[in-house]
């Protein structure tokens, strides 16, 4: 028993990293309304603008989430600038090829540029351990826990008691209309590219400190999973998106604790294919975009 | 402004990807069927293959300054009896398919007489039918899979092989020096993995060793969370890592996250710095095995380190060791043909070769075309190698 817990609460701490790589990668398509191939490599770079002032500046962990916020939306900003606004009233194929062109790009220059090579993260906390209900779980994974649900909050907040949220909302739901309250859509759709990708920017520092170590290639497949689980919520809302990567988290450490670990990305996309299958529109109230 | 901009961006994106790939185009396509390429330009040249970029960066990296050590130091020597040595590095990222890929170009080019390489045995296993069937000879420093030399007669390896250094793990490291009781085994699922667990296990239910778990994983894995725990419910006291130098690292880790309190030892990594770059005092009295390491008292052996040091600004391992004497056994190979220098008469002397003493101990091939070698027990102590010397059966 004490096992099986033992395993939850893993599924818990990773689904909670995919989660918030969820959220923002369903803000991203939401208000931009194309799906993004780039999402991966800015989890990457936010991990190593976070990684840079742990070194540099100290280790703390407000820096870091600080560090990784603004890194990931600035690239946020350039990632739209050269893949979307150019692109807007072309067909949706073209913005697609670009992120995926600006994929490669952006892991091939961290290769030149951070070296590729595996780094340690400095670990801005101290390991510690608390017992909860007979299973001991570390201070890394509470903090994970943490953060995710702090962001959530405040991401929920901003949605819907700003004056930014309700533009945001709006733009996600109908640019042409939004355009014609006087919503301006390229800004807001800029932004809200960029908060989805400073959130995916966070869950890249807080992946590096979990497993404390930085590589450049560690998006590739942190990507497709954000992907796979904003794809559970019906790719355009958060709180779905949310549920589909805790649950993707839970699905894989509690498949690999039955059979082999070499499994875990056959459970992760069987779980996917499955509820496709069964409920096309994922975890969604709506139908996705 | 805004176009001069995305044609910025653009070339570059050109330039980052081309860099990427990593190796120039061929040259001139060759006949393909024209195996018996000749050196007699005024160089010899060989492809050096291994991973740049990628997982096991830090070995291809290792690769790419040893073997350019070795072509310096005899070129200044005045080179093979007077014609200078040339390598051409290409990058395979530690992917079987880019390996084969480049290999297949290789074999094209007619002047390359050699290939030293792949990294892994994956790669080294994949080249194998398409270097061969080119007549050239892949002399690979590392691949240690059994069955890769035996692929054909072009195939070498000089690591020596995991039916020879898992048993000895098993025997000499974990029974009869670590005296473990319960052992976990964690093992990567790629050919070189999949080989020491069989070899490591056979030799455990001869010796009687108690082995409780056996569990693996996929290359890139990072989360080892689960699996970990799964293993911790079997109780062993003992946790042998088959496995590289930054998974030893992430497991390691990760281990000290639960708090748990078990031994770790590893096999494959060799001494690798990068485990105690990435996992600190987490690896300190790990114990592994390695057929070489280099100490102060070896003179020789340690003005070699030094001059790797400041070329690669890391501690050599086993790894550029082997691939440094590469170079050297290609160079005695080519010293010993009588007549012209071809991809064929590499391949004869290099079976027949005799008497070659590299800088990690004596080489002759056996039939298959790979050796065998002598393991030694190090353990990690504040953040150094230092070699376990303190048990009555050290000379075997």
């Amino acid at each position: 028993m004490e096992y099986f817990i033992a395993q939850i609460v893993n599924g818990l701490a990773q689904g909670s990293i995919y989660a918030l790589m969820a959220i923002g990668y369903s803000v991203v398509v939401g208000v931009v309304g194309l799906v993004t191939f780039t999402h991966g490599e800015v989890i990457m770079l936010g991990a190593y603008a976070s990684y840079y002032a742990f070194t540099f500046v100290g280790e703390n962990i407000f820096l870091g989430i600080i560090a990784a916020f603004f890194a990931s939306w600035f690239i946020g900003i350039f990632v739209y600038k050269i893949c979307y606004e150019r692109f807007f009233d072309s067909p949706r194929h073209i913005s697609l090829i670009c992120t995926i062109g600006m994929s490669m790009l952006l892991k091939n220059l961290a290769q030149i540029v951070f070296g590729p090579n595996m780094k340690a993260m400095p670990q801005p906390i101290a390991l510690n351990f608390v017992n909860v209900l007979g299973v001991r779980i570390n201070t890394i994974q509470i903090l994970i826990i943490f953060v995710v649900l702090s962001l959530s909050l405040g991401l929920y907040i901003v949605n819907n008691k700003t004056q930014w949220g309700i533009r945001l909302r709006a733009v996600s739901q109908d640019k042409q209309a939004s355009a014609l309250m006087g919503i301006n859509v390229r800004r807001t759709a800029m932004i809200g590219n960029s908060i989805g990708c400073s959130l995916g920017g966070v869950a890249g520092m807080l992946i590096a400190i979990y497993y404390q170590s930085i590589l450049p290639t560690m998006g590739g497949s942190l990507g497709l999973k954000a992907f796979s689980s904003a794809v559970l919520g019906g790719l355009t809302e958060a709180s779905a998106s949310a549920l589909g990567g805790l649950l993707i988290g839970l699905i894989e450490n509690l498949g690999t604790s039955v059979l082999s670990n070499s499994y875990r990305d056959v459970f992760a996309f069987i779980f996917l294919v499955l509820v496709l299958i069964i409920k096309p529109e994922g975890f969604s109230k709506k139908v996705g975009g | 402004m805004k176009k001069t901009f995305t044609v910025l961006t653009a070339i570059l994106l050109v330039l980052v990807l081309l860099a990427g790939c990593g190796s120039p185009a061929p040259e001139e396509p060759a006949d393909p069927a024209d195996n018996g390429a000749t050196g007699d330009a005024e160089t010899y040249k060989f492809a050096v293959l291994a991973p740049i970029t990628g997982n096991y960066a830090e070995y291809g990296k290792g690769f790419e300054v040893a073997t350019q050590m070795a072509a310096d130091e005899i070129n200044d020597a005045g080179g093979i009896d007077g014609v200078m040595i040339e390598l051409e590095v290409f990058d395979s990222q530690g992917e079987p398919t880019e390996s084969a890929d480049i290999s297949r170009r290789v074999v094209e080019d007619d002047e390359i007489l050699a290939v030293i390489g792949d990294f892994s045995s994956s790669n080294a296993m994949a080249n194998a039918p398409i270097l061969g069937d080119g007549g050239l000879v892949q002399l690979s420093p590392t691949a240690s899979h059994p069955d890769y030399a035996g692929m054909n007669e072009y195939m070498f390896s000089i690591m020596g092989r995991q039916d020879s250094e898992a048993p000895f793990f098993s025997t000499h490291l974990l029974q009869r020096f670590k005296q473990a009781e319960a052992v976990g085994v964690i093992y990567i699922n790629n050919d070189w993995g999949e080989s020491a667990h069989a070899n490591l296990t056979r030799q455990a239910e001869i010796d009687g060793l108690n082995i409780v778990a056996e569990e693996n994983y996929v290359e890139g894995e990072r989360d080892f969370n689960s699996l970990l725990t799964k293993v911790r419910s079997t109780n062993p006291d003992t946790l042998a890592l088959i496995m590289h130098a930054n998974d030893v690292a992430l497991v390691a880790n990760q281990i000290a996250q639960m708090d748990w309190d078990v031994d770790i030892t590893a096999l494959g990594p060799g001494t690798s710095m990068q485990i105690i770059e990435l996992a600190g005092e987490n690896v300190e009295g790990l114990l592994l095995s390695t057929p070489f390491h280099i100490t102060e008292e070896n003179e020789e052996a340690w003005a070699w380190a030094e001059e790797f040091r400041s070329r690669a600004n890391f501690e050599p391992t086993v790894h550029p060791a082997v691939a440094y004497d590469t170079v050297y056994l290609l160079k005695a190979a080519i010293e010993n043909i009588d007549g012209e220098v071809t991809r064929d008469a590499i391949r004869q002397e290099l079976q027949d070769l005799e008497g070659f003493v590299g800088l990690t101990g004596p080489i002759t091939f056996n039939e298959a075309g790979d050796i065998t070698r002598l393991y030694l027990i190090m353990r990690i102590e504040d953040g150094r190698f230092v070699q376990e010397t303190d048990f009555d059966y050290i000379d075997q």
